[in-house]
Formats: structure tokens, sequence, C-alpha cells
């Protein structure tokens, strides 16, 4: 099996390469047939890399120690759904999994193309053809999944205990989905700008992927986030590590795009800076690895150094160099004839959120690397940790969160300022009203939770009124109730309302952030059996310690009882476990999540004279965070759905198409939502 | 034109605020990010200082009580590198190395936590030597050598 996955890797290389020059070829001359095969290509390329991996699976499943990747991230009494995930959970491993991606949606795209968009599909696939190539190249040459060991070892030296997690197995595969997912948006930017056809064909061909990368990027930091909290025992979620940084910059980007790509849809404008920012996106994605991967960065979750830095680094600076390049070059071709007029208009407040997000982006981006540049500049390497990333993106959160909820209410072109007032009158009261109550009944008076707050309110009004304006209109022509009016509402125009929804979902989390940022308390205490102590409403009894021990793990567990106002409503085990194959401690936390706040335990410390320390976090709204995400999430499935009237308009387009007119087919496409 | 260079203006505007609080951020945030050699070669100008050291934990100096929460070791520079990846076992002789005692109150001790394990340590220099930590931060590697006699 190792052979026939080394061989595999090498065949797939070739078959990239092919594909690249056939795809050009094929494009330049006119050949259907050569652009046949090249796609024939890609398609085998993706069964070859499927077949490595599988060869990667059989030997992490059946334990073949004779392969260093199996010995040193599996262990016989691991149990078998972490053997399936260890796929991920090492660097070789991490490298063929991407390259699976990527060769899967490589095939999809060559697929959806293989008679649309001939002018750009064949240059589109060409580049995702390429980047195919680096990953195989340092699959095979660099980072080989398939090294064998001279010595076969008894037993492996198990996965990292931090990764024995439900969570760690779904948070890579979801963030490597929206990563790898985002070269398919810029391999068809990229192919607009290497073949001129610079209208938006390539935003529509692609804009069910950037969809799509982004509830991966999005469902990939959540689960992150969730993995951190459960698993690391800080009483955390997000800790402005590089490695978080790195997932969080693309996502920051592509929430731009999204924005920003409706308005030249809309509009025609803004060409430039959409083409640049589907290059920024997918650059940060090989950024990102590049910056986990290279040690570089100290990050607390230090990978493995390998060889594997410079070349990301090099490949990061061609894509970006080459692309920047081009951009340049067909600026002035990119020209918009329409231009903004008003600030008082639906395009500025996109244009400033774009700003806003990109502007986020960059002080992450220079927040992380922030050490390298000083230790160039200065000589000494100067980190900035959490405080600047709160500091600088505290503000600007303020300000994306305002125009989240302008957005959507304003016109385009340009708004006169009576219809202003009229449309912003409730939700501003709504805001205004929320802030008085949680400054006069809640009794906040931190300045940053007071505005927060209030534009909460205010947002929630704008969207709430955008439905209720819907249900209205709906209910003025057809004679339904109000919930049918909103399921309809949400289903006719899913894309808009998706998106509503989104923002609700992102009003969550935010309520969840600030809750959890700004009122978390902790308690350390040691108790003795049977004694107890108080944290915040709650009174917290140690009941006694349980241990256990198998083949692959001892732990000890301590059994707590959770009263509050006299009443049991939880009984807790946090433990510490010892992993037996890499000789290595851990904690697991026990958390009791209620909507108003999470109490988070954790044994600290178990001394010899039957005592134990708990280390207690009391976190207010932890909740919201996940549920909000959970909000957006579904919100993007409502618009990434094809809707009816999109797929009566495609079927109308089929058959005009038949009909052989073709002018008209492509019209009715071009109006598809 | 006139409505183009208004929106010049306020696009200038928002950047010119984020460049501020950028560097606003950094100026009030920054701290020094050393190795135990430079701590040691400059250790009077650092005496007092927010820093972040990293370094390696000195085997033999451990002591951790888990009533108080208190974790004491020594922190001393890790060997030199070999092959990119590979860290040499072989260790250089304790008494020669430049090592500091490093204390830290009040949080549980990190589970990858152990002699010769390389750490972050965050905190300040005092003046007797001794590093009053807030937090030590242990780098997880995803990849384990097989354990010798840790």
């Amino acid at each position: 099996m190792p052979n026939l996955g080394e061989l595999a890797l090498a065949v797939a290389l070739l078959l990239a390469i092919y594909s690249i020059l056939a795809n050009l070829y094929g494009a330049r001359n006119n050949r259907a047939d050569v652009l046949q095969s090249a796609r024939h290509a890609l398609w085998a390329m993706t069964a070859m890399v499927a077949l490595a991996a599988i060869s990667l699976w059989v030997g992490l499943l059946t334990s073949d120690f004779s392969l260093a990747y199996v010995a040193e991230h599996s262990s016989r009494s691991l149990p078998a759904f972490y053997k399936f995930t260890a796929l991920w959970g090492g660097q070789e491993g991490s490298m063929l999994f991407w390259t699976l991606l990527l060769s899967l949606f490589t095939s999809i795209a060559a697929y959806q193309n293989r008679t649309r968009n001939p002018e750009i599909a064949p240059y589109a696939l060409s580049v995702l053809a390429a980047v195919a190539v680096f990953f195989l190249g340092m699959l095979n040459f660099v980072t080989p999944p398939f090294l064998l060991l001279a010595h076969r070892p008894p037993d492996g030296s198990d996965l990292n205990p931090l990764l024995q997690n439900y969570w760690m197995a779904i948070h890579p595969p979801s963030l490597y989905t929206g990563y790898v997912s985002t070269t398919v948006p810029f391999a068809f930017g990229a192919a607009a700008l290497i073949t001129g056809k610079l209208d938006d064909t390539w935003i529509r061909t692609t804009r069910r992927w950037a969809i799509f990368s982004w509830f991966f990027l999005t469902l990939g930091n959540l689960f992150g986030a969730r993995w951190a909290y459960e698993v690391l025992g800080w009483g955390g979620y997000w800790a402005w590590d590089p490695v978080e940084n790195a997932a969080l910059m693309p996502w920051l980007v592509m929430t731009a795009y999204l924005h920003s790509v409706m308005i030249q849809e809309r509009k025609d404008m803004l060409k430039v800076w959409n083409l640049a920012l589907i290059g920024l996106a997918f650059a940060l994605t090989l950024f990102g690895t590049f910056i986990t991967r290279s040690g570089v960065i100290s990050s607390v979750h230090s990978f493995t150094q390998s060889g594997l830095g410079p070349y990301f680094l090099s490949f990061v600076i061609g894509v970006v160099v080459v692309y920047t390049a081009l951009l340049i070059y067909r600026v002035p071709d990119l020209r918009s004839p329409a231009e903004l007029e008003s600030y008082l208009s639906r395009e500025a407040a996109f244009l400033f959120n774009n700003l806003i997000l990109v502007g986020i982006a960059f002080a992450v981006f220079w927040g992380t690397i922030f050490p390298i540049l000083s230790e160039a500049v200065r000589g000494v390497k100067i980190t900035v940790g959490p405080p600047f990333f709160d500091q600088v993106n505290g503000p600007l959160a303020l300000a994306l969160i305002f125009l989240m909820g302008v957005g959507p209410l304003i016109a385009w072109r340009r708004m006169t300022v009576k219809n202003l007032l009229r449309a912003f009158a409730a939700p501003a009261v709504l805001g205004v009203a929320t802030g008085v109550a949680l400054f006069a009944l809640v009794g906040l008076r931190q300045w940053y939770v007071l505005t927060a707050g209030s534009l909460v309110g205010f947002v929630a009004g704008t969207i709430l009124a955008e439905f209720r304006r819907g249900v209205v209109a709906r209910r003025h022509i057809v004679n339904e109730t109000v919930p049918r009016a909103v399921a309809n509402l949400i289903s006719k125009n899913n894309r808009r309302y998706g998106g509503y929804i989104i923002h609700i979902g992102v009003l969550i989390a935010f309520v969840g952030i600030i809750g959890s940022s700004f009122f978390k308390t902790q308690v350390k205490q040691t108790v003795k059996q049977g004694q107890s102590f108080a944290v915040g409403p709650y009174q917290i009894k140690y009941l006694g310690l349980t241990t256990a021990d198998t083949p692959h793990m001892a732990s000890a567990t301590a059994r707590i009882e959770v009263l509050e106002n006299g009443r049991e409503i939880a009984l807790m085990n946090p433990a510490r476990v010892f992993y037996k194959a890499p000789q290595q401690p851990a904690t697991q936390v026990a958390i009791h999540s209620t909507p108003l706040n999470d109490l988070y335990v954790v044994l600290a410390g178990i001394d010899d004279g039957g005592r134990v320390t708990f280390q207690v976090f009391l976190t207010p709204l932890v909740l919201w965070l996940w549920a909000g995400g959970l909000v957006m999430a579904l919100g993007t499935v409502i618009a990434m759905w094809p809707n009816v009237r999109e797929r009566a308009a495609i079927a109308q387009a089929l058959k005009a198409q038949r009909g052989e007119d073709q002018e008209l087919a492509a019209d009715i496409a071009r109006g598809v939502d | 034109m006139r409505v183009r260079l208004r929106f010049l203006v306020g696009a200038g505007l928002i950047v010119a605020a984020i460049t501020y609080l950028i560097v606003a951020g950094i100026q009030s945030t920054s701290e020094y990010y050393l190795t135990v050699n430079e701590v040691s070669g400059r250790r009077a100008a650092l005496t007092g200082q927010a820093l972040r050291i990293a370094g390696r934990v000195k085997p033999g100096t451990i002591s951790w009580d888990p009533r108080t929460l208190t974790l004491k070791f020594a922190i001393m520079p890790p060997p030199p590198q070999g092959k990119a990846g590979v860290t040499p076992v072989t260790q250089a002789d304790p008494a020669t190395v430049p090592s500091f005692r490093v204390i830290c109150k009040g949080e549980p001790k990190p589970d990858m936590f152990a002699a010769n394990r390389d750490v972050i340590v965050q905190g300040t220099l005092g003046s007797d030597g001794v590093i009053t930590a807030t937090q030590v931060l242990t780098k997880c590697p995803s990849k384990y050598q097989p354990s010798k006699g840790s």
C-alpha cells in the first residue's frame, strides 16, 4: 500500500502538469478535444490523490508502523475514529488532505464548466491545476507522507492528546474546506485577468463557491474556538494566537468580498477592488499555512517545523507578484462607468464596511507579523498580545456592526434625508432604549458595553423593520398568515433574507463575545471531600475522586455537585487524564452551560493529602457565541439554496439554447438572481 | 468629480483612523520577546519590564504545589538547533548555561509542561533575577519524540 500511495502522488503530479498545458493549448487553438482531455486529466489526478489518501488511511487503520507517519501520529490503542482523523493530525497528512480537497474542488469546477464559460474556464482550470502542482510537488519532494522507517516500532507514539477530541475531528476539515475552496473563485478571477474577459462572469460563476467557502471558514473558526474552549482549559475560546489569526484573516476578507461583489453585480463598480480582494483571500490562506508551518512566528500551536516554510513563502510571493502585475496591466480596462453619488447610499455603506473589514484583517496581519518586522527593523523581537488586538478591533467592530444596520436599509444610489429619518427612526429608538435599559436596569457602566448594546438594539431593529416591510407587502397582495408570509418571504428571496439571517447570527454572536469578554470571573479553591464553596450564584460541593485505568489512558475524575438556591442543578466531572503512549497528561474540563452563563470547572491540582484544587470560571453568555455561529451557518445555507425563480430562469435559458437562441439564453442566464 | 473627492476624503479618514488605532495599540501593548541568552545579556536594562521569554525547562528544577497552584522552575536556553526539526538530545553542561528561576502563582500547571520542554514565560524580571510569571505557555508539538527517560 505505501508504494502505491507514493506512486499515485507521482502520477497525480504528472497529470496536473499535463492538464495545465492541455488547457492552455486547447483554449488558444480552440480544440474541444484537447480541452476534454485536460478535464479528464484533472479527474484522473483526483482519483490518484484519493488513492494516496486511502492508502494512508489504510496504513493508519491497520496500524502499519513501518510508515513513519503512522508511527508518529497513532498507536495501537488509539480509537479507530481518531486513527481516521489522524490523517490531518500531522503535517504530511494535512498536506495530503489539503491536496485531496483541492483536487476534488478542481474536478467539480471542471465538471460544472464543461460547456459553460468556454472563454475563461480553461484558464481557470489551468490556474487550479497550477496550485495543485505546487501542493503535489510538496508531497512528492518535501513532505512525503509515505516515508518508511528502517526499524518498525512495536507501537506508535500516539496522536497528540489535544487532538483526541471530536471538535478537533471536524475543525480542521471545515477550515481546510473553507481555505481550499477560495481557490476556485480566485482561479476564475485570475482567468478573467489573463483573458481580459473582465465582465462579472467570473463572479457569477463562482458566487456559490465563495459562499460555500465562507460557510466553511465560519464553521472552521467557530469549531476551532469551541475546541480551544473545551480542550485547552484556560476558560477562553480565542487568544489571538497566530494560528487563530491565520484562520480569521481569510474569513474577514471573504466577508468583504461577498459584500462588494453585490455592488459590482448591481452597479458595475469596484471591479479592481473585487479582483484584489479574491487575490488577497487566496494569498492569506497560503500565508496562514506558511506562518503556522514555518516556525518564523512563535505560536502556542507550534507545529512541526520543516522545510515547508520557504516553499510556501516563495509560492505566496510568486502568486501575489504575478496576480498584482496582471491586475495593474488590466486596470485601464476595469474602469467603471458608474460613480458613487452620495454618502447616503448603499454603495457607500458597503464601501465603508469593506474598508473596515479589510482594516481589521490588516490590523490582525500587522499584529501577527510584528515580531518579524520589529526584529528586521530594530533588531529586537517585540510582540503584541491579545490587548493589542482587543484595543484595535474593539472600536472597528462597533463601526462594522453599525454599518451592518445601515447597509440593508439604505437605498441604492442616493437617499433623501427625509426617507432616511423615516427608515431609521424606529430602529434608532430601539437602540437607545436598549442602551438605557442596560444602564438603568442591568446597571452596566462600561461605555463600550453600553455602545455595543445600543448598536445591537439598533441593528436588530433594522432587520426586524426589513422583515416587517416584506411581510406587510406580501400580505397586501396575497392573503396569508404572518408565519407563512415570513416563510414565503425567505424562500422566494433566499439570497437577501439568508443574508439578514446571517446578520442576526452575527448580532447574537457579538452579544456572546461582549458578555464573555467583559464579565468573566474566576475562583480558585482547594477543598477536601465534602467541602463546598461559592462561585457567583452557585454553590459547588466536592463529592470525591474516581480513578480509572485502561491500556490507552489513566484518569482521575472529580465528582462535584452544583447547587443554586439550595437546589441541585448539575453534577459535573472535571478530570485529569494521563495518555500512556506519549506519557502526556491532559486536562478535561467540565462545562455547565445555560443561556445566561457557563460554569467552567478545571481540576487544577490533586495533592497527596486527598485535597483537590479547582479553578472555576463563570463566563456570561458564551452560549450565545455558539448559537450565533449556528444561526450564521443556517443563514448561509438559505442564501446558498437554489431558489425557484433561479431554477425557472435556468430552465428557460436552456430551452432558449435548444432553440439556437444563444443571445437570449445568455441574457436570461445573466439575469439569474 | 467633487463627489469622488468627497469619497476619497471619507475613505482616507477611515484609513487614518485604523492606522492610528494600530500605532497606538502597538505602543501601549508591546512586549519584548527574548530568549534566555538575550535576557542574561541585558539583565539590568530589562529589570521590571513586561517580557516574553522563550526557553527550555531545566531538568531537576520543577516544583509544583497543587494546593496553592504555585509552579517553580528554572528556564535555560535550548541547545543549539541541529537539522531543521530535529532537536539534538545532547545536553549542554548545566553549570555553564545561564538560567533564570521562574515563579508562577495561581495558574494550573500546563498539561504539556515537563523537563526539557520549550516554554514561553510571560512576566517581569525582578532585581533578584527571578521571573515572576503571569503565564507559562508550553509549545505543543504535533509530533512526539518517543519518550526517553522524561
